[in-house]
């Protein structure tokens, strides 16, 4: 037996078998008054981390396949490439962090409607559906931001075939997107919203199930002041 | 003089007692007996508490509803319950038989149970038998017993043409000139069969004489046979008139080869109707004559007079008078011979030699349930584990398991040189005839290098044969990771939170008598920066791995675990033997093999939030809390029996394990 095997035997043992974990997706975008403006996006896993090192160690877990760190990190080079060829993207950036298993994807865009469909197509590209239709557009005349959010119905219907112990991966796992302005908010339509002290952005943490269920909607209309 | 007559008496009674069981019943060459023991189920609940209880309810009204009739208890099935029910199968190359005996006490009661399902059966004094409808199997009683019997025609058997021409059956294959060869031989033996049936056979199945019986369906089955002939029919039944008392193979064959050449060239669906029809008849011809054989069979378990298991050693050896049920299978050997024929040489040759029979047998009482398997060596094999397990668990390990918190260990505990020496004659003796005899010389040369190669005496020093895995609880640790603060702007700054995660502590350990290897690995692990040293305590430097994993080697015991202050604990000396208990320590120190799993230490000890919240953790906490020690042994080899022992405790609280898993059925159905 050599040492990795001894390790897998062992995680086996050790490990919890309920992988019920705590991660978080924020999404950022800092809108400028002239309709420009740069989106982060960040996948933080990093509360779980001794659990998902214990997964990276195994070749599959619930039956499904652990992707390599390599594997990890070819698909986010993808995605940047992808991102780079994108109308009105530019300085794209990624980082990862295979520590506390972190990864972001950040870029400026030359208007907020460059971002609609980057997401869907970037699933898509990795053969993944994507679980909802979002777009973004804003209105420089009325200084009108807004969010159509429209949750697939067949995403909820999926979720709800996995099984529970799959589901549970998804327990405690947040969203959050954080909407930054030049300008002070005069009104955010979203009862779930929270706007800032400095009244120059909006927040929405939400939990992943409760998104996936259409239990919580992410629509929402922001007004700035002219 | 009143004692002796006492005791006669209650000898007499007691052999009346013996008499009466069943198991008499059972022929010696039945490849598997299965026993349920009535009178120590209903030891530990009564019949009352049987009805009464959800499984006894269920069965009593689903049989009332499916018979129109109302059962208050399970003595109106007319079954003596205080005795022994089994099950026994016979296998031979032509058939199977799959046979039921159990004990009657009121046959009449038994009776009004199939009469209202307007079945007949016959009486023959006081022997009463049915056909099932789909004469498949058979069911013949009298006031003591109940005998039921299904039987299974082996396909393969009659796929060779040669044996199943004897019956009257040919293979019948979707392929003209094939079929017409078969076809003629039949016919002819068919005939052949009709006055002498199977008594010159010797690998039939048995009990032949009663030619009565067997005479009419065969008569039947050549008749049909004929019929469905056209061509050269009279010229087959002259000949087989002729060869009525010897089977002649050769001229069928020849008669065969004109028949073929005289067919026309048909419609290819006209022929695999024909071929349809042909396979329904053949089908209905060993159909028929496995009831000729069942009835045979059954007959003989009757009235005939033959050897039971009861003179079958291995069998006698196997029981125990206190288990609920047992099981015997004959030697393993001996099954593979039976189950597959297909095997040829190999299985003749051989393969798994040296497995004998196998035995369980299941325990409830009022700690605990047990299930005690048991498999018969031969002595070759028998001697070989002998000295591979001719040794017991270090002494020193017994210290570092704490009985109060332990969730669980694991040991084992052999002779690594005996291991060493003995494994390739293992190996050869289990799988040497799966390689041919030709490999002989090749499997001796392998055995020979591995003893060359390897100095069995050194690596024993290295590495004992012994070794423990304890989990002596879970343990709280303190976590860092990162998250996110905003600020007023709603800015992310990162920072560090912690959090506590619950992992179980576990300590592995193996006796070592010469550490120099390992001293001189540690050294280059410390020198190539894959181990990093704190005093005599080592730890792995592995960045992928979430845990850390310590070693140290302390008393000639070579140490692993991942909990610091454990390993610390060790080198400090701070274990002492007191913590075991009575029954772990016997479990660890008896035993060759050992495994305990202690549920109630876990009880309430990982924190919700880890399972995945409250409501998952409460399910997680009352399944514990129903579990006792689950344990597993391996006993000392007795002659030739190696044997294991898998044990359940059930919780306080419960009288005894039977009624314990009737309340865990109640509550599950609810």
């Amino acid at each position: 037996m050599n040492l990795k095997q001894f390790y897998k035997l062992l995680l086996f043992i050790v490990l919890i078998p309920v992988l019920s974990s705590c991660f978080e997706v924020i999404e950022e975008i800092s809108m400028k008054n002239d309709g420009t403006g740069d989106v982060t996006l960040t996948i933080n896993l990093s509360q779980s981390k001794t659990k998902v090192a214990s997964v990276m160690l195994l070749d599959s877990v619930q039956g499904y396949k652990v992707p390599s760190k390599q594997k990890i990190q070819q698909e986010l080079n993808e995605a940047v490439a992808y991102l780079r060829k994108s109308e009105g993207i530019s300085n794209v950036k990624s980082t990862s962090d295979f520590t506390n298993y972190i990864a972001t994807i950040s870029f400026s865009f030359k208007d907020v409607s460059n971002i609609n469909n980057i997401t869907k197509n970037i699933l898509a590209r990795q053969k993944i559906r994507a679980t909802n239709s979002s777009s973004y557009t804003y209105n420089k005349t009325t200084k009108t931001f807004s969010r159509k959010y429209q949750s697939i119905g067949t995403a909820k219907t999926e979720f709800n075939k996995l099984k529970a112990k799959d589901k549970a991966v998804f327990n405690g796992a947040t969203y959050t997107s954080i909407y930054r302005f030049e300008s002070v908010v005069t009104s955010s339509s979203n009862p779930a919203s929270n706007v800032s002290k400095s009244k120059k952005a909006v927040m929405l943490k939400s939990s992943i199930t409760d998104l996936i269920n259409g239990k919580i909607n992410v629509s929402n209309t922001i007004q700035l002041s002219k | 003089m009143k004692k002796i007559l006492f005791s006669f008496s209650l000898l007499l009674s007691f052999n009346l007692a013996k008499a009466q069981d069943l198991v008499k019943k059972i022929p010696a060459d039945a490849f598997t007996v299965a026993t349920i023991k009535g009178d120590n189920i209903f030891k530990l609940m009564f019949v009352k508490d049987f009805n009464e209880s959800f499984l006894g309810k269920k069965l009593l009204t689903e049989t009332s509803k499916s018979l129109d009739k109302n059962f208050t208890s399970i003595e109106d099935f007319g079954i003596n319950l205080e005795k022994n029910m089994y099950y026994f199968n016979q296998l031979s190359d032509s058939i199977t038989y799959n046979c039921f005996l159990i004990p009657i006490k009121d046959a009449n009661k038994f009776e009004s149970l199939i009469e209202n399902k307007q079945k007949k059966f016959t009486q023959q004094g006081d022997i009463r038998t049915m056909i099932m409808p789909d004469s498949t199997s058979i069911i013949k009683w009298n006031n003591n017993m109940l005998y039921f019997v299904t039987g299974s025609i082996s396909s393969s058997f009659f796929a060779d043409s040669a044996k199943s021409a004897r019956y009257g059956i040919k293979d019948v294959r979707f392929l003209r000139d094939d079929a017409m060869v078969t076809d003629s031989v039949a016919i002819d033996s068919a005939y052949a069969i009709t006055d002498a049936p199977m008594v010159e056979v010797i690998d039939a199945p048995p009990v032949v004489e009663k030619v009565k019986v067997q005479k009419k369906p065969v008569k039947k089955n050549t008749k049909k046979s004929v019929r469905t002939k056209k061509a050269g029919k009279k010229k087959t039944t002259k000949k087989a008139k002729k060869t009525q008392d010897d089977t002649d193979f050769d001229q069928p064959v020849a008669l065969a080869t004109d028949t073929a050449g005289n067919m026309a060239p048909d419609d290819v669906d006209e022929q695999y109707d024909t071929y349809q029809q042909e396979r329904t008849e053949q089908d209905a011809k060993k159909k028929r004559l496995a009831l000729v054989w069942m009835t045979a069979q059954a007959d003989q378990i009757f009235s005939g007079n033959y050897r039971s298991i009861e003179t079958n050693k291995s069998y006698t050896e196997s029981l125990d008078n206190k288990a609920i049920a047992e099981l015997w299978v004959s030697s393993l050997q001996d099954a593979y011979n039976a189950i597959s024929p297909t095997f040829g040489s190999y299985g003749k040759a051989g393969l798994m030699k040296g497995y004998g029979s196998l035995n369980a047998k299941l325990f409830m009482d009022n700690k605990s349930f047990r299930i005690s398997t048991g498999m018969e060596l031969s002595q070759e094999q028998a001697d070989s584990y002998k000295k591979i397990l001719n040794r017991k668990l270090n002494k020193k390990f017994l210290k570092y398991v704490n009985s109060e918190k332990a969730l669980g260990f694991m040991s084992y505990s052999i002779d690594t040189k005996a291991y060493l020496e003995e494994f390739p004659k293992l190996l050869k003796q289990t799988y040497g005839s799966f390689m041919g005899a030709k490999m002989d010389e090749e499997m001796d040369l392998g055995a020979d290098l591995i003893s060359l190669l390897l100095d069995e005496e050194a690596v024993s020093k290295v590495i004992k044969g012994d070794a423990l895995f304890v989990i002596n609880g879970l343990n709280t640790k303190e976590v860092t990771y990162t998250s996110y603060d905003y600020d007023d702007d709603y800015n992310q700054k990162e920072v560090t939170k912690t959090k506590n995660e619950t992992l179980p502590d576990f300590l592995f350990m193996f006796s070592s008598e010469d550490t120099r290897l390992i001293n001189k690995l540690i050294k280059y692990g410390v020198n190539k920066n894959l181990v990093s040293a704190d005093g005599n305590i080592y730890k792995v430097m592995e960045k992928k791995s979430p845990i850390d994993i310590y070693f140290q080697i302390k008393d000639g015991i070579v140490f692993f675990g991942n909990s610091l202050a454990e390993m610390q604990g060790i080198q400090n000396n701070q274990y002492s033997s007191n913590k075991l208990s009575k029954m772990h320590k016997q479990l660890l120190s008896k035993n060759n093999f050992s495994f305990l799993f202690n549920a109630q230490n876990l009880v309430g000890k990982v924190p919700a939030s880890e399972i995945g919240g409250e409501e998952t953790a409460k399910k997680f906490n009352s399944t514990l809390e129903k579990m006792g020690n689950v344990y597993m042994k391996s006993n000392p080899i007795k002659g030739r029996l190696v044997s294991a022992d898998i044990s359940a405790e059930i919780p306080n609280g419960h009288e005894n394990a039977l009624k314990y898993l009737f309340s865990l059925i109640e509550n599950a159905a609810k």
